[in-house]
């Protein structure tokens, strides 16, 4: 249960600098920009903004969830388009939705090995580019096929086609299901709406006000400093430059129309109080405070603590409790230290489960160990721009996303510490705490 | 790797003289194998002395007892023979001369075919013109996928037709239509499209190329056969052996050829004609045609200026190759208009990362998908790989955001013509970052570069880079040397725009640099002539039998008024003698017929209408002696006048300069051998007669008279 950190040690990971594609929802504006393309794009216009030697790069680390079959290894294909010479090393990582973030830890934990000092990391995902693929029937149809010699064993087995051999398995919703228990995410989401007593009326209101500040954020250009607009494949003759997701003047009464998708009868998830399905990619360039200076280079922030927590995979959305605690035990600070939060908006349920967990005696003692509740995470803190009910939730660049988004808004405001943590599928969290540099 | 070794031992076993082909005898399995030169040497071209050397080769292999095949390659990787020796066809200057070089020529490479064994043909690097005549004489042609082989028979662009053999063995192998679409157009293939027309028969990695080549000696052997059958194949095979087909085939390129630029050139029906024979004769008869064909085309002055043209740009190459020198790798490209768009694409299309800036993001868009629709095409063609497109489209960045420019080696601005702007952008990106030694060059075609240096850290690395609209397609960049600017910063300058296919002409910054100075009195004078009641249509007809690729009237429409107005301005500000702006641009632009980009310039019916109105004399039919007199004249002086205050180092400069940057015909020599084919005293004579009769503008310069004075 408790979360395995290290206290950071002598050499400190920094973030340097960073950016993300616009969000836009899938099947939209980039559905032909896979996810190559996407970290292609932005660890470019990471290297062009920060002018750093890309020589200097020890590694790049790159989270995605669902790497299209041709480009598997999606941080090495994006790397070296992006112009990174051939003997830096790429890695691609994978903890669901948790990627992009794990992309920093595989960084954090480099540079406490001495393994390097220089990465670029984050989490790219073309869920446009998720598959429809072949159902069992219909892969052993084609096996049957390709035996078949003489003509006429063709014939017969072409006869033995069934229309339902044309049945396809959606990848996207396959991904979104946990293998273990059998539910899909929305299910865990039912599952704490209905532990935590959560109506679906708050739900409602809750991703009103996601996207009411993501409006808000998006008006007063507040995206513009960590969003770098691309042309979209394939034409490349048009203008990519706003998060598509956030609806404008989103009501309850519309909200409250949305048919439940997960449990229809009894279900208060709907398609408007979850996160949207998004393509996008967000890159950050991290490096050991030592090298920051020695390149000159200001930091935006430097990366305190970072853990990360397992728990039961129906009430995977808790993950942000259970990571929290190891991450403010490492950093040595109670959660009341923390100016700034972001908890992704998986489902609007789930993070107003977490609030509640966190304020929750029992649920600490229980699951934490700890002697009573571990704090508040009041609504002024939380996700002050907005999160994935607005923004959209690109599986792996999501972690990254957060990352970004806390570090500019912790400078935006003056703050000094924020945390930045999201539930996984499959039942575990992950958080990072910053301070401003 | 065997083959390697063998390689190896081959080519180390004696030291080899250069210019001389080398044979090493029978192997074990009676396979000779014959180099066309000495390891040494990077070009192979087929001397006097080297068609002797192989013949000798040649006739000393026919008494060996042992022999079983024969492998012929080049003297190192990535060479097979480049063809002809080039100033060889310079200096012949007598149809006999050249009719007996092809006939020796021909008479050695059918020894190939004489031989009992088989000879197969190894092919890696250039294989073209008379090497490509030499590999279509052996049985079997095997080449290795390398990027460097071409293959092909560019004879036609120096003015000749293949004179080895070429025009006769290449359409009985590939047939008709194939051999014209090569020889006609001196295309030039790649492996993998050299085996799909036929011209190749195997195409191998490399590391394979002799093991493949013996391989087929020794099938071949083993059948006892001399050569595979071979046969043309249906479409091929009636376009060129039925006659009425092959009358039809005929009839349809001699119609093309009439219509195109190519009907200035004697060389493309010649080899139409001697195409058509490799079907109708048989025995020598073909083959002496060719040889009588290339001695006629061989001593025509079109060959010879075709021949001066392409030294000079061999000339225009190697500028890039100057001491000092630094390729560029990153390059900051700021203004996303038609120029800046059109460099940025063309800079990621060779390799360099490039990066363009703009604050319009319509434009950046645009930009991209400009490239995109340029790579998309060159695809479809499949003179591209999908991989190679999309490496393309990676290595350009665009954004409003500069960034950092610590990885900027080359810094370009194609800004609004505004020297207070351009310099305030070349200070901020030295505040970007922009290291010391990278080169700060403009784009501008009106601005001093010297101004544009002022105040600047270090003015020496100021440098002007003058493309062309549309930068992807006009060869010419006119690199503007500023009193200031350093020998390294041109020499930079100029191999960036060879890297980029361009042929730079290193030009002294002075107004409308060489190519627009050129051409200002030109268009000037083109505009009065309309008002005097010329038909512009009539206009135009007249400079395209001249020569050149587009009529003034077309030239202005493309250009836009209101840049032929602006230019005209500047133009006249430096030179008010002789290039006071005609009234009828500021009349145009009032209008709002800007031209091709506004819907439609003087050749439209709007244009047409501002015409009839400043029109001052009444509607004729110009002669076109005099039109040529008043338009082309002008430019030969103004191309003078540049040489006498220095902008360019010598008529070479001239000649390059306004073949490649404004079309003047190719088929002259440029613009100073079509000067003294007129005669300079002539074109001065006729000058001052002008002077006299429509105004002092006319008046020839120091840089004309002053040769006249000279010439005996």
């Amino acid at each position: 249960m408790a979360g395995k950190t290290q206290r950071s040690a002598d050499r400190e990971l920094v973030l340097v600098d960073g950016c993300r594609t616009p969000f836009c929802k899938a099947g939209t504006e980039l559905r032909a920009t896979s996810a190559a393309d996407l970290a292609t794009h932005v660890f470019r216009e990471v290297l062009d903004r920060t002018g750093i030697d890309p020589a200097t790069i020890d590694e790049v680390i790159l989270g995605c969830a669902g790497p299209a079959s041709d480009e598997a290894n999606v941080a090495r294909v994006a790397a070296l388009r992006a112009g990174i010479p051939q003997r830096v090393p790429a890695v691609t990582v994978m903890r669901n939705c948790a990627s992009g973030m794990e992309a920093l830890f595989t960084a954090q934990a480099r540079l406490r090995a001495g393994e390097g000092e220089v990465f670029l990391v984050g989490g790219a995902e073309s869920m446009s580019g998720f598959p429809l693929l072949m159902n069992d029937e219909m892969v052993r149809f084609f096996t049957r096929l390709g035996k078949a010699r003489s003509a006429v064993a063709k014939v017969k087995t072409l006869a033995s086609f069934r229309p339902r051999f044309l049945k396809p398995r959606i990848a996207v919703v396959e991904g979104l299901t946990d293998s273990v228990t059998g539910l899909s995410m929305g299910q865990t989401a039912e599952n704490l709406a209905r532990e935590f007593e959560i109506s679906r009326q708050e739900q409602d209101r809750f991703a009103m006000e996601s996207h009411r500040r993501a409006e808000a954020a998006l008006e007063q250009g507040r995206f513009g400093r960590e969003i770098a607009p691309l042309t979209p494949a394939p034409r490349h003759d048009s203008w990519v430059e706003q998060d598509n997701g956030v609806r404008r003047g989103q009501s309850l009464e519309a909200l409250a129309k949305l048919k439940p998708v997960f449990d229809r009868h009894e279900g208060d998830v709907t398609v408007g109080n979850a996160c949207q399905i998004t393509d996008g990619a967000v890159a950050m360039l991290l490096m050991s405070r030592e090298r920051a200076d020695q390149l000159h280079l200001e930091p935006l922030a430097r990366v305190i603590a970072q853990s990360r927590a397992g728990l039961d995979p129906r009430v995977m959305g808790l993950g942000p409790v259970h990571a929290a605690k190891p991450a403010l035990d490492a950093a040595g600070l109670e959660l009341a230290d923390i100016d700034l939060f972001e908890i992704n908006e998986a489902f609007a349920a789930q993070v107003l489960a977490c609030q509640r967990a966190f304020q929750s005696d029992e649920y600490c003692r229980e699951h934490l160990g700890t002697a009573g509740a571990l704090g508040e995470v009041p609504s002024d803190k939380l996700n002050l721009n907005g999160g994935a009910i607005a923004l959209g939730h690109p599986i792996a660049a999501t972690g990254a996303r957060l990352v970004l988004t806390l570090a500019h808004e912790l400078r935006t405001r003056r703050k000094r510490y924020g945390m930045a943590t999201l539930c996984v599928g499959g039942g575990q969290g992950q958080a990072v705490v910053l301070e401003v540099a | 790797m065997t083959t390697a070794t063998t390689d190896q031992t081959v080519s180390t076993r004696e030291p080899r003289t250069e210019g001389v082909v080398h044979l090493s005898p029978p192997d074990s399995d009676g396979i000779a194998v014959l180099r066309l030169g000495a390891p040494s040497e990077k070009v192979v071209t087929f001397t006097e002395r080297r068609l002797h050397s192989l013949r000798d080769a040649l006739q000393g292999l026919r008494e060996h007892g042992g022999l079983r095949g024969l492998v012929v390659t080049g003297p190192a990787p990535d060479m097979f023979a480049a063809g002809a020796d080039i100033s060889l066809i310079e200096a012949i200057s007598d149809r006999a001369e050249g009719e007996a070089a092809a006939r020796l020529g021909q008479s050695i490479f059918a020894m190939f075919e004489l031989l009992r064994v088989p000879v197969v043909a190894a092919i890696e690097g250039p294989c073209l013109g008379g090497g490509l005549e030499l590999a279509l004489s052996c049985d079997v042609r095997v080449a290795s996928d390398t990027p460097t082989t071409s293959i092909g028979l560019p004879e036609v662009k120096l003015g000749i037709v293949p004179g080895f053999g070429g025009t006769q063995r290449l359409p009985r192998l590939v047939g008709l239509p194939k051999a014209l679409d090569l020889i006609l157009q001196g295309k030039m293939l790649r492996p993998a499209a050299a085996r799909r027309a036929g011209v190749v028969d195997r195409v191998v990695p490399p590391q394979r190329l002799l093991r493949a080549a013996r391989e087929e000696v020794v099938h071949l052997a083993q059948h006892g056969a001399k050569r595979p059958r071979r046969r043309l194949r249906g479409a091929a095979y009636w376009l060129s052996r039925c006659a009425p087909l092959r009358g039809m085939v005929q009839r349809r390129v001699q119609k093309t050829l009439a219509r195109g630029p190519a009907r200035f050139y004697p060389a493309p029906p010649r080899a139409l004609e001697l195409c058509i024979r490799a079907f109708t004769e048989s025995g020598d008869a073909g083959f002496q045609a060719e040889a009588r064909a290339l001695g006629e085309l061989i001593a025509t002055p079109t060959c010879k200026a075709l021949v001066r043209l392409f030294f000079l740009t061999e000339r225009a190459k190697r500028l890039g190759k100057a001491d000092g020198s630094r390729a560029v790798h990153s390059a900051f490209v700021l203004g996303a208009g038609a120029m800046g768009a059109g460099i940025a694409g063309l800079l990621a299309g060779k390799g360099i990362r490039a990066r363009l800036c703009d604050l319009s993001s319509a434009a950046l868009a645009a930009a991209k998908g400009r490239l995109q629709k340029s790579l998309d095409k060159r695809v479809r063609r499949r003179s591209l790989g999908r991989h190679e497109a999309r490496a393309a489209q990676d290595g350009l960045a665009v954004a409003s955001e500069w960034g950092r420019l610590e990885r900027t080696e080359l810094f370009l601005e194609a800004v609004v013509e505004d020297l207070e702007v351009k310099r305030k952008l070349f200070t901020q990106a030295i505040g970007r970052g922009l290291p010391e030694d990278a080169v700060l060059a403009s784009n501008t075609s009106s601005l001093p570069i010297d101004a544009m240096a002022e105040g600047l850290p270090n003015p020496a690395r100021v440098i002007g880079m003058h493309f062309f609209n549309p930068p992807e397609k006009m060869p010419l960049v006119e690199v503007i040397v500023g009193p200031r600017t350093s020998a390294e910063t041109v020499a930079t300058t100029c191999r960036l725009a060879v890297k980029l296919g361009k042929f730079p002409v290193v030009v002294k910054d002075s107004p409308g640099f060489l190519v627009n100075r050129c051409l200002a009195p030109y268009l000037n004078e083109a505009a009065r002539i309309l008002l005097e009641g010329c038909d512009p249509s009539e206009l135009d007809r007249a400079m395209l039998e001249f020569g050149l690729p587009m009529g003034p009237a077309r030239l202005m429409d493309e250009v836009g008024f209101d840049v032929a107005l602006k230019v005209s301005e500047v133009m006249s500000a430096a030179f008010p003698e002789r290039m006071q702006p005609c009234p009828l641009f500021a009349a145009m632009v009032e209008a709002g017929h800007l031209g091709a980009k506004s819907g439609g310039g003087i050749l439209a019916a709007g244009g047409r209408a501002v015409l009839r109105r400043l029109r001052q004399g009444t509607p004729h039919q110009p002669d076109r002696e005099e039109l040529i007199a008043r338009l082309i004249y002008p430019m030969v002086d103004e191309a003078y006048r540049c040489l006498e205050d220095g902008l360019v180092e010598s008529e070479d400069d001239l000649d390059l300069g306004l073949v490649m940057g404004m079309g003047f015909p190719p088929f002259t020599g440029g613009i100073s051998r079509y000067a003294r084919s007129v005669g300079l005293g002539a074109i001065v004579e006729r000058l001052r007669d002008l002077a006299v009769r429509h105004g002092p503008r006319f008046a020839p310069g120091a840089g004309l008279t002053g040769r006249v004075e000279k010439a005996p």
